[in-house]
């Protein structure tokens, strides 16, 4: 990847990815957080393209920037009597030192180590080799995963819906006894 | 100088650690959330760079591990919005800070 185009792409998006994950950190709103974030997906969706993986990119934009991100926003306006601001905890020093030594060490590892870079040109018709593998060598995860979403579906359901069984039990009581009192002055 | 592997690691860590600090730091669970998100996606933008760049037994196997660990974020985070809004229900806020009925 040397042409200037490669550069023209490469640099804005990583600007705006790490600048928006950056705005997540210091957003004071968590509403502008979540803006934030939106963003920094969409910019990873671009790298994807960048390193020609159209396929998770196109993904990408579907699952993230469609559904988790509508879903995140939901739960936010859901819990309205909650503190809107996105203020740290007690673990900010450490988590700042933690999150400096971790950049450090990946960075280090990342620059020192000789990786074998080896393929030039990037496979083409990444959907169709991804779709081969998923029900060739991967079909057993395959079938899991697809346990594990219903799985999780329906947990998620579970969990979030209202136990309602009392409500019910109680206005079928308030009901019969509604009869036994027109039962009784007939 | 050329756009190599290192670059998108390095902008991996990079996300990585942000997404780090946010998870660890913020006090909002939905906040929480989010940096878990941003860690996922450092994840994954790592594993794509890889499957790009270098030669592997079955191709583009990397891609296909993104396409589970997306779905099992999305898993995730169903679950974990749902045990927000159970926390909530329950104690009218989702502060990590007060929501400590398991402390000993």
């Amino acid at each position: 990847m040397d042409g200037v185009a490669h550069h023209l792409a490469f640099w804005p998006l990583a600007v705006i990815t790490v600048g928006a994950a950056l705005g997540i950190l210091v957003s004071r709103n968590l509403i502008h957080a979540m803006v934030m974030l939106i963003l920094s997906f969409i910019g990873v969706a671009g790298l994807y393209l960048l390193l020609s993986a159209e396929f998770i990119a196109v993904v990408q934009i579907l699952v993230y920037v469609g559904a988790i991100s509508v879903l995140m926003l939901f739960a936010i306006l859901l819990t309205p009597r909650a503190a809107r601001d996105n203020a740290e905890t007690a673990m900010r020093y450490p988590g700042l030192i933690l999150m400096g030594l971790v950049i450090a060490a990946t960075v280090f590892v990342a620059l020192e180590t000789d990786w074998s870079v080896v393929r030039e040109e990037p496979v083409t018709e990444s959907a169709r080799v991804i779709g081969r593998s998923l029900i060739n060598e991967f079909v057993l995860p395959f079938e899991i995963a697809a346990v594990l979403l219903t799985a999780a579906l329906v947990g998620a359901v579970a969990l979030a819906r209202r136990d309602d069984e009392d409500i019910d039990a109680h206005e079928e009581s308030l009901t019969l006894e509604g009869q036994d009192d027109s039962g009784g002055s007939s | 100088m050329t756009i190599g592997l290192e670059h998108f690691l390095v902008l991996g860590a990079l996300l990585f650690g942000v997404g780090l600090y946010v998870a660890l730091a913020k006090r909002n669970a939905i906040g929480v959330l989010m940096g878990v998100e941003l860690m996922l996606n450092a994840i994954n933008l790592t594993l794509v760079a890889f499957g790009r760049f270098v030669e592997s037994e079955v191709e583009l196997s990397t891609s296909v591990f993104v396409v589970f660990i997306i779905a099992v974020a999305a898993a995730e985070i169903a679950v974990g919005l749902a045990l927000a809004m159970v926390v909530y229900r329950n104690r009218d806020t989702i502060n990590i800070d007060r929501v400590n009925l398991l402390r000993w």
